[in-house]
């Protein structure tokens, strides 16, 4: 059976470690050769036994009695295994207590009858209520120092009642404890002879344990794409709901779609993916489909918006303000986020919200941010794993978050239900009146490696024989369209993008469309396909860098190399030489009129009817 | 190929291993994966190839001190066949080159560090994927599944960074590298419930004759059998259901004093 795993919280000496290391020793996990070799380390510091350092490892940790990181526990019951995760309570270690409760499926808040529920406690309940448990187990410790148990209990566990109804968290069961000599632990003891309770042990039975939900809604997270002997697979994991070969689905944001050919467990061929379930899977189409995408079942899609609204928990440790750039990781995408807004910070105390200017170290905001591209997302920790995400900054994690809202949807491609119209002429009958197809064809290749040239040579042999033909060129374009564009990675994205799309429109009304920009990334130029998935062709214009550079038709490579211009492809910026062309011209060996011959050849063959 | 469908249990480890591995290989640049031919890395090394499709995209690496069992050498070089790997096996240097502070046994073991830290200074490896399980060990028990290290091999325990889900953190600095532990969520029992049901070969050390096996395979001079009739993988599952005695009880290093695993793991041990 699943093991159950359970977080410990509580400030700095509530007791955390003793309670799991008196449970590991009531219950006989511990050998006798174990249990001398703390009582000696236990001698050896000065303490009696010390059970605690059953699991503070670390020899800071034995000398100054505090747990200083996470550490994980296994008990071991006849119905399953129970794994207690130790968080630290010091408030400079809430990064380790959020990364344990990330991981469980429940948590036990441990108070010391002396204390009371302090500032820390406060504090990560309000965590554990950020993270979505709406029930906790709380065990009241320490009744060994109280001269009368039964009352300091009592009044602690009022005090408990008061302030959990305040976050809206459930106790489970409220358990009066004296870890240090094992009373209410395992079983009931002298401390605890009065309550009629169950012990802390037994508090936790019926606790069932998370587990990816088969009845949500398919959510799919592409992880990579491999290829094998011509295959393509796309490898990833179903979050949740279930997935069966013969289905459709739909990959976001692009919002391009296949059915499932095959569902792979290497060696095994399923014909079902159940949720939680890492596989990997064959489509029945080539459409564009990378690291970053997710897949849904059709019409049960996530949503889809250019911001989020979210709840975060920061742990930077440089706070957050309005304009930061940050990257957000959402599923397996990576982008960059600009945080526009923080709505408030959640005063710990009052648990009320204020408004803030920043956001510092270990507290929760409610904060906007916006994307330059598209966010596919759910809103909630419950809805599927698209419901959480993390802000990178410098390459380091500075915060959790769960998605509250979507907003911000994009033009024309927000919402889920906007389906794109059926054009009342098909493809087919423009084709019949052309003569020929339609078709996008996709010169690439560095700067003066002759793309423009033949473009427009090319152009000129379509039009005298009658075809339909327009060659979008990447200069000209940056006048007009792409006026608000630079050179940098998200703007020649952008601008391969809106190219690719007036490049599909052109087609799509029964041109022979050639395009002529560097567009030096593969991954753009892959993303471009999906514009026109059923006649894209890519053509790479081959010329090594010298020659090119020789050339310099347009004086930009001694500008570049004289450091006048920034992001220069060849120079001071990579080009991705394509890996499977449709076609390679070679402008090397071939001079202008034998690469326009072999690119008008190569055009006529894929658009006559 | 038709098996049983996995206990859901082993189900889930599966997939998260397998998640992390994808996840190791698609973020970080230039992983490799050390094999030590014990039960875990073995155990780990098919699920690479379930991740992977049957092939081993990065390359698999032995720290060898020459001191292991000659039926871990002849296991090796059964499966380099089977399963048609590349191996690197790499010559850890000998215990004169490590810390003489060291207790024997440790000296011993921090060959292997030092071997590791030799060949990741030479192959600049990105990421070092291993088979450590929190189970085993108080120390590991403390680990995060992505483990940065800094550039000289060493372990910062007080300075692990958040692990939220399954956002692991990737980016490492110039010169420095990141573990990743895929096992670290599974048990002993686990590993050989999963051996079992997936049919993983391993080496026969771990079955007992005559009385004795071995639980756990380290150097063959700092590694100790203990007293079992456990000759069937249904009878090891069996007896570590009744067992409380740890694991590595077989390892000299760990237990020589108090600090000794944890002064080898800052070091960079495994």
């Amino acid at each position: 059976m699943k093991q159950l795993r359970i977080v410990m919280v509580g400030d700095v000496d509530a007791g955390k470690s003793t309670i799991l290391g008196r449970l590991l020793v009531d219950l006989g996990q511990v050998t006798p050769a174990k249990l001398a070799e703390l009582e000696s380390t236990s001698a050896k510091r000065g303490v009696a036994i010390e059970y605690s350092f059953l699991l503070d490892a670390f020899q800071l940790e034995r000398d100054q009695a505090i747990t200083l990181d996470l550490s994980r526990i296994w008990v071991r019951l006849p119905q399953r295994d129970l794994v207690f995760v130790d968080a630290p309570g010091h408030r400079e270690l809430i990064r380790n207590l959020l990364s344990g409760a990330s991981e469980v499926d429940a948590a036990i808040m441990v108070v010391a009858a002396d204390e009371g529920i302090t500032a820390q406690t406060r504090k990560q309940a309000l965590f554990l209520h950020w993270f979505g448990f709406s029930e906790i187990t709380v065990a009241i410790n320490k009744l060994d120092l109280a001269s009368d148990p039964k009352r300091a209990y009592e009044t602690r566990r009022a005090e408990v009642e008061a302030f959990l109804a305040e976050l809206g968290i459930q106790a489970r069961a409220i358990v009066p404890v004296a870890a240090r000599s094992g009373d209410g632990i395992v079983k009931a003891g002298p401390l605890t002879a009065w309550w009629n309770g169950p012990a802390l042990l037994d508090a936790l039975t019926g606790i069932p344990s998370r587990v990816p939900d088969p009845t949500a809604e398919l959510r799919f997270v592409v992880q990579d794409v491999y290829r094998r002997d011509g295959k393509r697979f796309i490898a990833g994991r179903l979050d949740s709901g279930t997935m069966h070969v013969g289905q459709r689905i739909v990959f976001w944001p692009l919002q391009t779609s296949a059915e499932v050919t095959s569902i792979v467990n290497w060696p095994a061929q399923l014909d079902a993916a159940r949720a939680g379930q890492s596989v990997a899977i064959e489509l029945n189409s080539r459409i564009f489909v990378d690291r970053g995408a997710v897949a849904s079942a059709v019409g049960h899609g996530p949503e889809l918006g250019r911001a989020l609204q979210a709840t975060v928990v920061w742990l930077g440790a440089t706070p957050a303000s309005e304009g930061d750039s940050l990257r957000l990781r959402l599923g397996t995408r990576e982008i960059p986020v600009t945080l526009q807004k923080i709505e408030h910070v959640v005063d710990h105390e009052t648990l009320e919200p204020r408004p803030a200017e920043t956001i510092g170290a270990g507290e929760v905001g409610v904060v906007a941010f916006v994307a330059r591209e598209s966010i596919a997302a759910d809103a909630g920790f419950e809805a599927s794993s698209l419901g959480r995400f993390v802000l990178m900054r410098d390459g380091a994690v500075v915060a959790g978050g769960r998605v509250d809202a979507v907003i911000g949807r994009a033009k024309g491609e927000g919402a889920t239900n906007v389906i794109a119209m059926h054009s009342s002429v098909t493809a087919e009958e423009r084709a019949r009146r052309n003569g020929h197809r339609g078709g996008v064809f996709w010169l690439t290749g560095l700067p003066s490696a002759g793309k423009s040239t033949i473009a427009m040579a090319v152009q000129r042999m379509l039009f005298e024989r009658g075809r339909h033909v327009y060659v979008l060129d990447g200069d000209t374009l940056r006048t007009g369209l792409n006026i608000d564009l630079g050179f940098s990675e998200e703007d020649r994205a952008e601008n391969v993008r809106r190219t690719a799309a007036v490049a599909g429109v052109f087609a799509d009304a029964g041109f022979a469309v050639i395009t002529a920009l560097i567009s030096p990334n593969a991954q753009d130029r892959e993303a471009a396909r999906a514009a026109y998935p059923d006649g894209f062709f890519e053509i790479y214009i081959s010329c090594d860098l010298s020659t090119a550079e020789r050339r310099d038709v347009k004086g930009h490579y001694k500008r570049a190399r004289a450091g006048e211009m920034v992001n220069f492809t060849g120079v001071s910026a990579p080009y991705d030489i394509p890996e499977n062309p449709e076609l390679v011209v070679d402008t090397v060996t071939h001079d202008i009129a034998e690469s326009a011959a072999a690119l008008l050849a190569f055009i006529e063959e894929r658009i006559l009817v | 190929m038709t098996r049983a469908q996995l206990p859901d249990d082993l189900e889930a480890l599966e997939s998260q291993s397998i998640y992390i591995l994808r996840e190791a290989f698609a973020r970080v640049e230039k992983p490799a994966m050390l094999w030590s031919i014990g039960k875990d890395s073995t155990a780990l090394l098919w699920m690479v190839r379930k991740a992977f499709l049957g092939e081993v995209p990065f390359p698999l690496v032995l720290l060898d001190t020459g001191m292991e069992f000659a039926e871990v050498y002849a296991f090796r070089d059964r499966l380099v066949r089977e399963w048609g790997l590349t191996v690197v096996n790499e010559a850890c240097p000998p215990e004169s080159s490590v810390d003489q502070s060291l207790p024997p046994a440790a000296r011993h073991a921090a060959r292997k560090s030092a071997g590791l830290r030799a060949l990741l200074e030479r192959e600049r490896y990105g990421a070092v994927i291993l088979g450590i399980r929190r189970d085993e060990q108080a120390i590991r028990a403390k680990e995060r599944i992505f483990s940065p290290r800094n550039s000289d091999g060493s372990w910062d325990p007080q300075r692990q960074p958040p692990e939220l889900w399954d956002y692991y953190s990737t980016e490492v600095p110039d010169g420095a590298h990141v573990r990743v532990h895929p096992l670290l969520h599974w048990t002993e029992r686990d590993i050989w419930r999963y051996t079992q049901a997936e049919e993983i070969p391993f080496v026969p050390l771990y079955l007992a004759r005559n009385g004795q096996r071995y639980r756990t395979l380290g150097e063959s001079n700092i590694t100790f059998p203990i007293r079992s009739d456990a000759d069937t993988i249904e009878k090891i599952v069996a007896e570590l259901a009744a067992t409380h005695e740890p694991e590595r009880a077989g390892r000299a290093m760990d237990g020589e004093s108090e600090d000794a695993f944890e002064r080898l793991r800052a070091g960079g041990y495994m």
